[in-house]
């Protein structure tokens, strides 16, 4: 409208034509076949096996926490999956595109990609990988585990923690469809400017990433909200904040950051789409923009983003050890403390993302100093855990060798951040693979983590333990895989190697670059044991059931429920009485003993408005990228619309007596995650709110 | 905050709506149109310097956020209101580093733009369209 | 090996019955505050870039921010915020007694003002708009427009959340639902008075200042 557009524009189809299908482009067409076919092996069991209303019921209109968890974590490994094959095409591409002579395949000069596709590449596994892969699995583990942890029924706002679920997906959804449908941004996940502006970036492939970041950001802020909520009222009795357990004060920790540094990363791009949308000036290179407000704004939010994602992972190293070392955590309050200091630290750090933009050396000294003391809690931590499994009776399973690789990776990642944190080191390894290397360690971590919290608490959800040998398989070869990539990474940064090439000039680089692909190698094998693992529990789940506590160790209260955990959590609220309340039960012989009475309770309906607003926000990111004005416009009314209209129907609730209680937990197996969840069953009844 | 021998208690009766004080929302009123009339009349009036004029119009806003927080808001550090006291007084630190963090880094970077203009490389760019 | 000792005597009860509900208003009036301090951060950002573009180089040759704010005519805004969000603050003392009609005359009045508010701002762009001082002359115009703008913003939302309320008023009398959505956007009514404090003393005020 304001703005001079490339391309052509429509009222009705807005900047969509037929031509910005890339049907002439084989790895795409080969993405979109695999999409489909991995589709409908869901799609296709579920018609056959009659369960569509189930699904919709139970699961997309569901307001428990714990199903919500349970999507947050399978959008979560999908994203992972596609940011895995991202990562995969960009070690290739480098492998193949080394030196001037190396060949080129597919209409790339060198390797088989050409720049600007590669450049969506990477800028989709970033992407992906920190905001659509972390970021929902840790989400839903929070979201799962800390309700249960505290002795709550839920959380503090059932239907807005939908909402959060399904802007999430969508979010995810909108990368997804820039597969397809036009392209990706090409400017990185960071999306620099003035690169990002339009005369830069004139197709839609920034849009995509900004709109899909945006939705999915208001997600996030608001599953701050409700996690702070839920944590400070919904508390059980006797769960005083010095019993709080360690995952609930990390997860509050993270979503105090989310809550306040997400808002700013919302200006960040807002500001970017009114100067694409718009013509306004803020970051372009010319007319008084700013092009380092944009990179100042966007590192403001990316600090405390990491940490955002790291302080999880400590809640989880925290909630592992101690169970698996049969001893409790060393130093609680100083744990607690540094959390809250890391994240309180992690808030004037962020200018070591750009030192070498030139704000001068008092600047850079500050923020070099800030960024130093972050090593002092995170130490503080490290040693906490090394003492909790001192003269512990330490157990090998799966979840304690994810973690304990977990500690060893943050040893070389926190080193490696304390290198860059000084700029003169800085300043010569800015920009290379070093950094890529180092970030990759910290992430990594966050992931092993993922897998040991997923391997501890899956039997918690689903009532079935997963098998340790394929476990352990998967873990050794992503270990090996991180340790060969990684390695050569770092030499590689050292040898100078720059990042984001997809041509590279130097052909000395070529060893390092193959073992490089050879880990790659093993990580595709780690990828065969994970599916493996799955097929393996899934299908001898029978003869792995497993009663409330399948490690026989664990110490906090979430382990006091069933296993699955019913829709309900706990039938009577438990009263706690001291940190690590399973432990002390269990010191006290009482761990196994149940409620002998049962008092009606009061659960949430289902309901239709999350997954509504959901489809809404698809439109309207959608309709914005390809400025769709009439879907855009008539999306946003229609969320405005929906939440007007159902502000008008409140939620009454539904109440399962005291009697329907005594039958529910007195059955064989209590109704755990995938059984249907109500009886009666509310959604079935009247008008659904 | 649960009361079980009243479980369906009148709305009405909730603190939150019973702090309402029509005293404080009337001196809240008051006291800020006039202080921010008395910053406009010192500014219209260029009664001050520029720079202790700025520090004194934002001793202003600050001391009207304050009041506006005792006022309005009715944050102290009773039950029903102290967890609102307490996420504001986390929060206002982020507020100040966010905001003067990023005005300090860039003032810093203010004499690499007053070097002398150097030929063939404009410091005010030309307009793209 | 476990920390914790044998408790002596026979076992304190290990579970709580007479269920009750968490204090639903509090519970979402507290997250209400929450969803207003990220409200606030996303002011923070938004002074941020304007303390950032306010330099003379981001005027681009065009006019500065002395050329066009009017912090005397700013003034009867600042009358009419402040006096929207008094006559709200008077409707929530009104609804300590239950009094119906004080209540709603306080939202009516409340309606009136921020409508007034925000037809002097739509003005006051109008009049920026004629002289050719748009969002897209340059940096420093962008960010004042983009930051003024989003507090109008606020103030527009606030209006219909008025306007919605006034029927579910009517229809549901002042049941716990309504009473929360009360609280809450006195909430966040207020919050736009002080907003706006920041927003007069920082852009009107300081951008007189030379």
């Amino acid at each position: 409208m304001f703005v001079q557009l490339q391309g052509a524009w429509s009222p009705l189809f807005g900047r969509l034509t037929l031509d910005s299908i890339p049907y002439s482009n084989p790895i795409i067409i080969f993405a979109f076949a695999f999409s489909v076919i991995a589709g409908l092996a869901v799609v296709i069991p579920v018609l056959y096996y009659g369960k569509v209303g189930y699904i919709f019921r139970e699961w997309i209109c569901s307001v428990d926490h714990k199903k919500i968890g349970v999507m947050y974590i399978i959008l979560g490994l999908v994203m992972l999956f596609r940011g895995f094959v991202d990562g995969m095409m960009i070690r290739t591409q480098q492998v193949m595109a080394d030196g001037p002579h190396s060949p080129g395949f597919l209409e790339a000069q060198h390797g088989y990609i050409p720049p600007s596709h590669f450049d969506q590449i990477y800028s989709s596994h970033g992407t992906l990988m920190i905001l659509f892969a972390a970021t929902p699995i840790l989400t839903g583990l929070g979201n799962v585990i800390v309700p249960l942890q505290i002795g709550a029924r839920d959380m503090a706002f059932p239907r807005m923690n939908a909402i959060s679920l399904w802007l999430t997906v969508m979010g995810a959804m909108l990368v997804m469809a820039s597969l397809f449908i036009g392209d990706f941004s090409d400017a990185g996940w960071v999306g620099l400017t003035p690169l990002t502006e339009l005369p830069y970036s004139p197709s839609v492939g920034v849009d995509y990433w900004m709109w899909a970041i945006q939705i999915s950001s208001i997600g996030t802020t608001l599953n701050a909200i409700n996690i702070i909520t839920t944590i400070i009222g919904m508390r059980a009795p006797g769960m005083r904040w010095d019993r709080l357990p360690i995952f609930t004060w990390t997860t509050l920790s993270t979503s105090i950051i989310g809550l306040t540094a997400f808002p700013i990363l919302g200006v960040a791009l807002a500001l970017l789409g009114a100067d694409r949308y718009l013509g306004t000036h803020f970051y372009t290179a010319g007319l008084g923009g700013n092009l380092m407000l944009y990179t100042d704004l966007f590192w403001i939010w990316g600090h405390p983003e990491v940490y955002f994602l790291v302080l999880p992972a400590f809640g989880i190293l925290s909630e592992v050890i101690p169970t698996f070392s049969e001893k409790p955590l060393f130093g609680y309050i100083t744990m607690v403390a540094a959390t809250f200091a890391i994240a309180g630290i992690s808030w004037s750090v962020w200018l070591h993302h750009f030192f070498t933009m030139g704000a001068g050396p008092m600047v850079n000294t500050f923020f070099s100093v800030a960024t130093m003391l972050v090593g002092i809690p995170t130490g503080v931590k490290v040693f906490n855990w090394i003492l909790t499994m001192y003269r512990g009776r330490i157990t090998y399973t799966t979840p304690m060798l994810w973690s304990v690789g977990a500690l060893l990776l943050l040893l070389i990642g926190g080193l490696t951040g304390v290198m860059l944190a000084n700029p003169a080191i800085n300043y010569t390894v800015h920009n290379s693979v070093f950094v890529i290397a180092h970030f990759h360690c910290m992430v990594l971590l966050i992931a092993f983590t993922i897998f040991a919290a997923i391997i501890y608490w899956f039997p918690k959800v689903f009532g079935f333990t997963l098998d340790e040998h394929n476990g352990k398989m998967f873990f050794w070869t992503f270990c090996i895989a991180t340790t060969v990539v990684f390695t050569a990474m770092f030499t590689l940064g050292f040898e100078g190697e720059t990042r984001r090439l997809d041509y590279l000039y130097d052909p000395d680089w070529m060893p390092m670059l193959i073992v490089e692909e050879i880990g790659i190698g093993f990580y595709c094998l780690s990828v065969f044991y994970f599916f493996r693992m799955l097929y393996v529990s899934i299908r001898d789940r029978e003869k792995n059931r497993c009663g409330a506590d399948p490690w026989g160790t664990a110490r906090t209260l979430e382990w006091l429920t069933h296993s699955p955990v019913p829709f309900y959590n706990f039938a009577v609220t438990p009263q706690v009485h001291e940190l690590d309340e399973l432990a002390w039960r269990r010191a006290n012989n009482c761990e196994a003993l149940m409620p002998e009475t049962y008092d009606p309770i009061h659960m949430p309906k289902n309901s239709m408005v999350p997954i509504i607003i959901g489809v809404f926000a698809f439109g309207f990111g959608f309709g914005m990228v390809w400025r769709i004005w009439w879907m855009a416009g008539f999306s946003l009314l229609a969320i405005i619309a929906t939440v007007i209209i159902s502000s008008f129907t409140p939620d009454p609730g539904y109440t399962i007596t005291a009697e329907e209680m005594r039958r529910l937990e007195e059955r064989k197996e209590p109704p755990g995650i995938v059984a249907d969840s109500h009886i009666p069953r509310p959604m079935a009844e009247e008008r659904i709110v | 905050m649960t009361d079980p021998h009243n479980p369906n208690p009148d709305p009405l009766l909730h603190s939150e709506v019973q702090q309402a004080s029509l005293a404080g929302y009337i001196s809240g009123y008051t006291l800020t149109v006039v202080f921010l009339g008395i910053g406009l009349l010192i500014t219209q009036l260029h009664g001050l310097q520029p720079a202790p004029l700025l520090v004194t119009i934002s001793g202003l806003a600050i001391f009207l956020l304050i009041a506006q927080c005792m006022l309005f808001f009715g944050l102290d550090v009773s039950r029903y209101n102290i967890w609102k006291t307490v996420s504001l007084i986390l929060t206002v630190p982020l507020f100040i580093l966010s905001i003067g963090l990023t005005v300090w880094m860039f003032h810093a970077l203010g004499p690499v733009m007053a070097m002398p203009e150097m030929p063939g490389m404009p410091l005010q760019p030309t307009v793209l369209q | 090996m476990d920390a914790h000792a044998k408790h002596e005597g026979p076992l304190p009860p290990l579970w709580h019955y007479g269920e009750t509900e968490h204090d639903p208003i509090s519970t979402k009036t507290l997250g209400f505050w929450l969803y207003m301090l990220s409200d606030a951060l996303i002011f923070a950002g938004l002074f941020a870039a304007y303390g950032v573009l306010d330099q003379p180089m981001n005027a681009a040759g065009g006019p500065g921010i002395a050329k066009i704010v009017h912090p005397v005519a700013a003034f009867w805004q600042t009358i009419a915020v402040l006096s929207s969000v008094l006559a709200y603050s008077l409707a929530t003392v009104a609804l300590k007694t239950g009094n119906r009609n004080g209540v709603l005359a306080g939202i009516i009045a409340a309606i009136v003002l921020g409508i007034i508010f925000v037809g002097l701002e739509f003005a006051d762009f109008a009049s920026l708009f004629a002289i050719g001082a748009t969002p897209d002359t340059s940096g420093m115009l962008s960010a004042f427009y983009i930051l003024v703008a989003t507090h109008g913003l606020h103030m527009m939302f606030g209006i219909l959340w008025m306007l919605v309320l006034i029927p579910q008023i009517f229809l549901s009398g002042f049941n716990t639902a309504v009473v929360t959505r009360l609280l809450n956007l006195r909430l966040f009514w207020q919050f736009q008075a002080s907003v706006w404090v920041c927003v007069y003393v920082f852009v009107y005020l300081r951008g007189t200042i030379q």
